[in-house]
């Protein structure tokens, strides 16, 4: 980048953050929700990308991480009262980087497809171990609880509301991004895309690949349970249906959709995603099959727009 | 007679004709305009040191590379690019540099993979079968061991039988005799004059001067991707000024 | 004490006889639809995710022309076929324009389509389950317990099907070139076999047995849009366990991993929905002491 593109990049940051701040003021309280959902999806398929744009692996499992974020969570705000904000992240981040270690150091023994297989089935497990012990994750019905204060427990609080939880989700997902987009910039992250393009390669230069391979599955999965975290937070419940493989599978759209390798395609695929779902269910009502549609679009995509929608605009605007 | 003079006679027939052909292997530049010819029954030789563009010249012809600018001719229609499966069965087959048998089909698996192919009688197939035995005897005792198991002058036979089970017009051998022991490299010179006289064509790639030499009629001489030097084996002797130039012996 | 009690409470020799059997039974089936999977996998490297949607529209195939005719076995027949050639379908739209590209990009693709099939599935049939009856609904008396003659059929059947595909994969003529364009796709095309159709076929023949597989094993639950998951994991666990494109390897780990959940589930101490832990337990252990497969030989 030329300190040109630098400039025009903090600008184009700036009013991109401004505009989603502003946002919750002018929109009504069901499409304020729905961009902070948008957010929160999107930081999950943020975390994926680091996987599968950065280092080649494609997880299906990040529905694992994102889950136990939320049920760490819901430990958190269940045990102690007054619930507190903080332990909540404390619990959910926990929670979600014990469980990517776990998954990280088989998964990454296996490489390609077998390591997407692979972390599809360990978080199965996960789905698997939470559904059946009901004594302590309420089973089908999930856990529910109420929402904690904003601030700081004895110096300053507030109770959340639509407006305050867009900004915090917002500020986090915002903060998160830079953090990530740090990392994938640093030695580290370099270490990681030279994985991506020739494995052997990098081992043969003598880098210790598997470890940075459960580094990188630890760091994502972490992300992942952030975004669980704020999940539990601004809907007060935990259920299993956010531990089961449907919720990867779609982390794994939104990046295809919006474009990997690029942190914020997949926020733009998960709004994309979203929107397409809203809009199919306006038109046919409820019921109506969207996954059907969406399915072919993510297919063609696949097909004739490797790049996802980002790449693809980028390409447009470079003409 | 001069080599162009037995290029012009074969000018009017050739089997295959290949014409400026210009392949790339991502950005590399491997062939640059490559033309050459090969007439009906006709032995011919491509010389040439390593990494000079001959077995991917080999490839182009078989479709399993794709030329960027250029044609290949066969029998006067244009393939340049056809699926390979379809010259194989049109009459063109491929023995290539490793060899590439079928490590884990038996020796009769492997020949059937060219045999199969509809509209061959079984008469026929057992001709073709008791043939290359003829020529391979040691091909016929291990006809149920599996190919990876064979010694590497076993594999270039069971390759070369494997190739003749298309009834091809021509085959393009890419360095039948690398790595074999001196009786088996006899037995291979022997072949290739055995499918000259039954008026097979070979586009023959070599590092083994004198054998190609003796087996063509006709060699290219090959340098950073393009053809120099084109004479009648029988103009040229292994100790040339050409062949020290281009090969270095 | 209480829980080892309670653990293996009920437990008798009996019970073990029918575990047995009931594992050999789920097995056959499992060994069935992994078979498909490995073909597919060892052709032209693509996991099929939508292996278990195939054998699910199977099954939904097998009630749609059970109602139709009341004939089990052309239920079975036509499902077979119809799958196999919606899996033909799919492969030339989907998966051909794919060849060359990242072998990922075709785990996406079919998990695309399961997405597809599956909504398609709930869509069309709704969420209740059907029913497949089973054209034998005879018992035999074994020890205390009337054990069904249709499960052994099933089993039977499974095993016919795939000793048959075995008989093919070595004896016929396509059979040899779906082995030649398994391990030398190149070499295969230059000695004439037409590589793209073989891939077709290839996917349209684990279709069909992933259908064969749903058909059969419809009497014993319900048929639902759901089930196709289930069965995909588990075969992906039997796919890795019996070392990747390893058909004997596959036949042997779906077995095992059948009966060490049939033993799982005489426990009293794990509920039914647990016992799929146990498969995983093996691809854990697996994964740590043999990543390449279980029943695959060292390479040296």
């Amino acid at each position: 980048m030329t300190p040109r593109d630098h400039k025009y990049y903090w600008i184009g940051f700036a009013v991109i953050i401004a505009a989603l701040a502003i946002a919750p003021l002018v929109l009504p309280p069901y499409w304020q929700r729905f961009l902070t959902e948008i957010l929160i999806w999107g930081l999950l398929a943020m975390s994926s990308d680091i996987l599968i744009g950065y280092t080649g692996m494609v997880s299906f499992g990040h529905s694992a991480f994102f889950g136990l974020g939320m049920y760490g969570a819901a430990a958190a705000l269940l045990m102690f009262k007054p619930a507190n904000m903080w332990l909540a992240f404390v619990f959910g981040l926990t929670g979600a980087a014990l469980v990517a270690m776990f998954v990280a150091y088989f998964s990454t023994r296996l490489r390609d497809i077998y390591f997407a297989i692979t972390t599809l089935i360990f978080s199965q497990i996960f789905y698997v171990i939470i559904f059946t012990w009901t004594d302590v994750t309420g089973g089908e019905n999930g856990l529910s609880f109420s929402r904690p204060q904003l601030g700081i427990p004895g110096v300053w609080t507030t109770p959340f509301t639509g407006e305050t939880m867009h900004w915090f989700v917002l500020a986090v997902v915002a903060g998160s991004y830079l953090i990530l987009r740090r990392i994938t910039q640093s030695p580290f992250g370099m270490v990681l895309q030279s994985i991506r393009e020739n494995e052997p390669r990098t081992r043969a230069i003598g880098y210790p690949v598997e470890r940075y391979k459960i580094v990188a599955v630890m760091l994502s999965g972490m992300f992942a349970g952030l975004a669980g975290v704020l999940y539990a937070i601004q809907n007060r419940f935990a259920a299993p249906d956010f531990v089961h493989f449907l919720l990867s599978g779609e982390a794994v759209i939104f990046n295809v959709m919006g474009g990997i390798g690029t942190l914020v395609g997949p926020i733009v695929g998960a709004g994309f995603f979203l929107l397409l779902r809203e809009f199919l269910g306006r038109l046919f009502g409820e019921q109506f099959p969207y996954l059907i549609p969406l399915g072919f679009i993510f297919i063609v995509m696949i097909i004739f727009l490797p790049q996802g929608l980002l790449g693809f605009a980028r390409r447009w605007l470079n003409r | 007679m001069s080599a162009t003079a037995a290029a012009t006679e074969i000018q009017n027939t050739p089997l295959i004709g290949v014409e400026d052909l210009h392949t790339f292997y991502g950005k590399s530049h491997i062939l640059h305009g490559i033309s050459l010819k090969v007439g009906a029954g006709e032995v011919v030789g491509l010389l040439g040191r390593n990494g000079v563009g001959k077995s991917t010249t080999l490839k182009t012809i078989m479709g399993l590379v794709r030329p960027s600018q250029g044609r290949v001719v066969y029998q006067g229609y244009p393939i340049t690019s056809m699926a390979p499966h379809k010259l194989a069965r049109m009459g063109i087959a491929y023995v290539p540099e490793d060899r590439r048998i079928f490590r884990l089909l038996t020796v009769m698996e492997n020949l059937r993979t060219g045999l199969d192919r509809g509209n061959v009688t079984d008469a026929r197939k057992r001709e073709l079968l008791d043939k290359v035995f003829t020529y391979f005897p040691v091909l016929a005792e291990r006809r149920d061991q599996a190919g990876g198991t064979l010694s590497g002058g076993e594999q270039q036979m069971l390759a070369i039988a494997r190739a003749m089970m298309l009834e091809p017009k021509i085959i393009l051998l890419d360095e039948p005799t690398e790595g074999l022991m001196p009786r088996m490299v006899s037995q291979i010179s022997e072949i290739i004059g055995a499918l000259h006289r039954e008026g097979v064509a070979i586009l023959l790639v070599e590092q083994n001067v004198p054998l190609t030499l003796a087996a063509s009629q006709r060699v290219y001489i090959m340098e950073k991707g393009e053809v120099r030097h084109h004479a009648l084996a029988s103009e040229l002797k292994v100790g040339d000024p050409v062949i020290q130039q281009y090969l270095g012996i | 004490m209480d829980l080892l009690q309670q653990c293996f409470h009920g437990m008798s020799f009996d019970l073990f006889v029918i575990q047995t059997l009931n594992g050999i039974v789920t097995g056959m089936i499992l060994a069935l639809v992994a078979s498909g999977l490995t073909l597919i996998f060892g052709i032209m490297d693509v996991v099929n995710f939508a292996h278990g949607e195939l054998f699910m529209l199977g099954a939904y195939m097998g009630v749609l022309v059970l109602a139709t005719t009341g004939s089990f076995w052309l239920a079975l027949i036509l499902a077979t076929l119809i799958v196999g050639l919606i899996g033909a379908a799919l492969q030339i739209t989907t998966l051909r324009p794919l060849i060359g590209r990242d072998p990922l990009t075709t785990i996406l693709a079919t998990f695309g389509i399961s997405l597809i099939l599956q909504n398609y599935a709930l869509w069309q049939f709704g969420p209740v389950a059907r029913k497949i009856q089973e054209p034998y609904t005879g018992h035999f008396n074994l020890f205390y317990l009337e054990y069904p003659w249709y499960r052994l059929v099933i089993a039977g059947l499974s095993a016919a099907i795939i000793g048959g595909f075995w008989m093919f994969l070595k004896y016929g003529k396509y059979g040899i070139w779906i082995r030649a364009t398994t391990q030398d796709r190149v070499m295969a095309q230059a000695m004439g076999i037409p590589v793209p159709w073989v891939h077709t076929a290839a996917f349209a023949i684990g279709a069909g047995m992933a259908a064969a597989s749903g058909v059969l094993f419809g009497p014993l639950v319900g048929v639902n849009h759901i089930m196709g998951l289930d069965w995909v994991l588990k075969a992906f666990i039997v796919v890795v366990v019996g070392g990747m494109g390893n058909l004997g390897g596959s036949i042997a780990a779906a077995i095992l991993i059948s009966l060490l959940e049939a033993y799982a589930s005489m426990l009293g101490c794990i509920s039914p929905a647990q016992a799929v832990i146990v498969s995983f337990v093996v691809l854990v252990l697996t994964l740590l002491f043999r990543p390449t497969g279980l029943f695959v030989p060292t390479p040296k």
